[in-house]
């Protein structure tokens, strides 16, 4: 049987997605014939093209990685997926569909499943009960429409918590590398903490799994074979566990598998000794996650994170050499235009480059954190209650602190100080 | 993705009857599914009020086909020419042109709110103004766009670039267009729509990948609605190699085959990179894209010094220096110095070299070229200075043992022949099969009249390349003076034989076989 998978973003370069890769080797050991497709703004393809990959391929179900800012396209997709072929099932998964309400789900006519849990083992059972020609039975893990279109919801299911269970994307070549320039790397999946306006936390349970050390060091010397020296480490905290990041940053020095690496972690969770060592290993890019420099608003995040101590790991990186990007939110709850400004004071007082990631976002309230569940006890007001269910409140709100319109002034202020005018890589 | 995807569409608009304007239509309906995802639709009018009628049936078929496909998003730019009239006159034409534009893109700007992202529809308009425009007006009808989330963009020629002097105009402009010619003619302004297309392709080629410069730009159609006319790319535009005539029943699949096919054959896309590239040079550009110009006319060059296209490659260099900034002219003038040295002109290379050297003083490879400079000139001891210097930053061996021998040819000139058989010795101890060195070392031995260590030096010489005359002459000579009258004639017939215009080994063979 085969599985498509599809990442659409029409607005950044396509990239490996890292996800629906882990996905695809799992099911490829599984026994199924799988296909992972990415459109991005680079992407060169038409609907005849996708038609054609559509036809040719023949898919018995079709997985959409979904994001709020995705979702029209990933409806689109759907659509001409099933004018294609009406029996193909199709499935979504991902950050916006995690947590989407039933009402949502339901005004999406062409989706048949929503993956609640983790990837790889719902899209199996998914896979499994239309292989069994089956579709509805057995299932765990997602939302499901029946045949009569009634929205029913399974029970979760747990993924496994040792990493090195799922089968490797790249140790098993399920990219191509002849035109990845750098390769997504997750060493460990999740986030224990519990900043309110984060997904990450929630949609993990606040728990953190690893890839064995062996595991990761495998992939980078295959990855480096092919010919791609570029790694980009997307776990929310990789130094998480201080003496597992020193072992790995170890295994890539006394191998000599120093490659140019970007990588993001907490500021409380990096030490000189560290930050010499990562310089050595090949990291040239930091980020850490600020928030807000105002001392008003950070600690009512719950993230339990110092301005001074971002401060002082933004110094311990540029004392290294290393670039440092820093994540910060505007719009955030009790916030007012003054301290936004002072957010912006921070990053250039500690001379970090106002360019891609450190390009201020406002706060996107997402379906299943806590700002989305309790957005009334912050006094935010969404701006449009017409949305269709199947979005969250995203950046449509003003706040009892900050108008929509001293938001944009914020962000005008900000795309007055970038570099790049304001063009972010990780959104 | 193995099907050809078109990335723009220029279609040149004209008076047309009612059929024909349907006929196109139904072509552009028959193309979209052959567009990029993300796709640009151009159309070029004459003027606002005879264009809009059209656009606004053309953006019907965008429309029906974006309202089709949910993944799909078009940008549509309209270029005209720019109303002309006072800030109340282009109230009005914003009023009842533009506003009534944006309100047929009504449904795809509410989706785009709805969905908290970029409407899948865009308006660019492109305004063409003449000579008689007036800032004023022109800024007030750019504001206006602006605030009714129009992305408005200029195209300014060389009867209207001093428009680009007024930043308030700028400020309220998504992109200028650089035009070439003087009258605002459609079929110009398409090419140079295409031009800066193609510059902004290679441009954004440069930094990542240059080779791929070969591959051909973005896949575009140019579409001729006066005669139905419809070209591959700007070069068959300009070159009137057609795919076919749509008012002549050429249907969408059948135009796409042709265009697959005329994809597949053989073009050479760098060549017309170039002349891209190179026709925006003589334009009065913003600092930056004159910079971009200049960084790719480098790289142009660069490309013909490999290929030793050097007359070129000094065009290009030339060029580039006068549009790249300052403080990054270092390798410019390093490569012009290069191209110079190669074609013999050597004051004009060290002049070359000589601004190149903040940028490379601490390169061996830099005092090298211009050490052989100065040698190909005759000044030895200027040239033994500068050689001297790579020498001490450690060169690559290879090129260690080609300044040794410059070093002791130098020398040689000098007729400090102790010093240059030190230099020879040394780059002998370093390498056994250069046939220089022991050519070199046999002339400063046989100056030193060590006629025995010359012979067994040449006698190498000529074991390395036996057809060289040069070296049996030299052998000649020594042969002579040790007095071996037999050996010295056998060794000047051999030269004489591989290359009878040696001057020198005739008259001594003569002198020789007439000695009592």
């Amino acid at each position: 049987m085969n599985v498509l998978l599809i990442e659409i973003n029409p607005f950044a370069p396509a990239s490996p997605p890292i996800s629906l890769g882990y996905i695809a080797a799992f099911l490829k050991s599984k026994g199924f014939q799988v296909k992972i497709l990415t459109l991005g703004e680079d992407t060169s393809v038409s609907t005849a093209g996708l038609k054609d990959i559509i036809t040719n391929f023949q898919p018995a179900l079709v997985g959409l990685s979904a994001y709020q800012r995705t979702m029209l396209y990933i409806m689109g997709l759907a659509r001409l997926i099933k004018s294609i072929n009406s029996n193909i099932k199709i499935a979504i998964g991902g950050p916006q569909a995690t947590f989407m309400p039933s009402a949502g789900f339901a005004q999406l006519h062409d989706i048949d499943y929503i993956s609640r849990s983790s990837g790889e083992v719902t899209l199996l059972c998914i896979a499994r009960a239309i292989e069994k020609e089956t579709p509805f039975s057995d299932l765990s893990g997602v939302s499901y429409k029946n045949a009569d279109g009634v929205i029913r919801d399974t029970d979760d299911i747990e993924g496994f918590t040792d990493l090195d269970c799922y089968p490797s994307p790249y140790l098993n070549d399920v990219f191509d590398y002849s035109r990845m320039g750098e390769a997504i790397m997750l060493t460990s999946r999740g986030c224990p903490h519990h900043c309110k306006y984060c997904y990450t936390p929630y949609a993990f349970k606040h728990k953190v799994t690893f890839h064995s050390i062996d595991r990761v060091i495998e992939e980078i010397k295959w990855i480096r074979k092919k010919g791609v020296r570029r790694l980009w480490f997307a776990d929310p905290n990789i130094s998480y566990k201080w003496t597992r990041f020193q072992n790995l940053l170890d295994r890539i020095l006394t191998d000599g598998l120093e490659s140019e690496i970007w990588l993001q972690t907490r500021a409380d969770l990096v030490n000189p000794e560290l930050m010499k060592k990562m310089r050595l290993a090949g990291v040239r890019t930091i980020a850490f996650g600020l928030e807000s420099a105002s001392e008003r608003v950070l600690p009512r995040l719950d993230k339990h994170l110092s301005i001074e101590k971002v401060a002082e790991a933004i110094r311990l990186a540029q004392s290294e050499d290393i670039e440092v990007e820093l994540f910060t939110i505007f719009g955030l709850p009790y916030e007012t235009f003054e301290d936004a400004v002072k957010t912006l004071e921070f990053v250039k007082k500690n001379k970090v480059k106002i360019m891609g990631n450190t390009n201020s976002q406002q706060m996107q309230i997402y379906f299943g954190t806590h700002m989305a569940r309790h957005y009334e006890d912050y006094n935010i007001l969404p701006l449009n209650t017409k949305r269709p269910a199947y979005l969250s409140i995203g950046c449509q709100y003003e706040t009892s602190y900050m108008s929509a319109k001293d938001i944009a002034r914020i962000q005008d202020l900000w795309r007055a100080h970038s570099l790049d005018r304001g063009r972010r890589i990780v959104s | 993705m193995t099907k050809l995807v078109i990335q723009k569409i220029f279609v040149i608009l004209d008076k047309q009857d009612k059929k024909q304007l349907e006929r196109l239509c139904r072509t552009l309906s028959g193309l979209f599914s052959h567009v990029n995802l993300t796709s640009n639709l151009y159309l070029i009018a004459d003027n606002l009020t005879e264009g809009m009628p059209q656009v606004e049936r053309f953006q019907k078929e965008v429309s029906a086909f974006l309202r089709a496909n949910l993944f799909a998003r078009l940008y549509l730019h309209f270029v005209h020419h720019a109303p002309s009239g006072t800030v109340r006159g282009m109230s009005f034409y914003f009023q009842y042109y533009y506003q009534i534009w944006k309100q047929a893109a009504r449904e795809f700007d509410q989706e785009g709110y709805m969905h908290q992202e970029i409407p899948r529809l865009m308006l660019l308009p492109v305004l063409v103004p003449d000579n008689r425009a007036e800032p004023t007006s022109l800024t007030a009808l750019l504001t206006a766009l602006k605030s009714a989330f129009f992305l408005p963009s200029l195209y300014l020629n060389r009867e209207t670039f001093f428009l680009a002097g007024n930043d308030d105009l700028l400020a309220r402009t998504e992109k200028v267009y650089w035009g070439h010619g003087k009258t605002g003619d459609k079929a110009q302004i398409v090419c140079d729509l295409c031009y800066q297309d193609i510059l902004d392709d290679t441009s954004a080629r440069l930094e990542p990948d240059p080779a791929s410069m070969t591959d051909p730009c973005p896949a575009a159609l140019i579409i001729s609605a006066r005669d139905g006319m419809v070209y591959a790319c700007m070069d068959a535009f300009l070159k009137k190699k057609r795919l076919g005539n749509i008012h002549g029943a050429l249907d969408p699949d059948t135009l796409m085959a042709r265009y697959s096919e005329y994809a597949n054959s053989q073009r050479d896309c760098l060549a017309c990179r170039e002349r891209v590239v190179g026709s925006f040079s003589a334009l009065p550009l913003p600092e930056a894209t004159t910079h971009e110009v200049g960084d790719l006319l480098y790289h142009f060059g660069t490309l013909h010094q490999e290929a030793e296209n050097h007359i070129i490659a000094i065009e290009r260099y030339e060029k580039s220096l006068k549009l790249s900034p300052v403080e990054e002219a270092g390798p410019i003038h390093f490569r012009l110095g290069l191209s110079y040295t190669t074609t013999g002109r050597y004051d004009e290379a060290l002049e070359s070299f000589s601004r190149a050297e903040l940028t490379y003083k601490d390169q061996y490879y830099f005092h090298f070229y211009t050490g052989l400079c100065c040698f190909e000139k005759g000044e030895y001891r200027a040239a033994l200075e500068k050689l001297s210097k790579a020498i001490q930053m450690k060169p690559k061996k290879e090129d260690l043992v080609r300044i040794l021998i410059y070093m002791g040819t130098c020398y040689n000139s000098l007729e400090d022949y102790e010093q240059a058989l030190i230099h020879l010795e040394r780059a002998k101890e370093k390498t056994s099969n250069v046939k220089e060195i022991y050519n070199a070392i046999g002339f400063s031995c046989f100056q030193l009249k060590d006629y025995d260590k010359a012979i067994e030096n040449l006698r190498i010489a000529v074991e390395l390349d036996p057809h060289s005359a040069v070296d049996y002459a030299s052998l000649g000579a020594n042969y002579r003076e040790k007095g071996d009258t037999n050996l010295a004639i056998a060794m000047y017939e051999k030269a004489l034989a591989l290359d009878p215009s040696i001057a020198s080994a005739r008259e001594n063979l003569e002198r020789l076989k007439n000695k009592p």
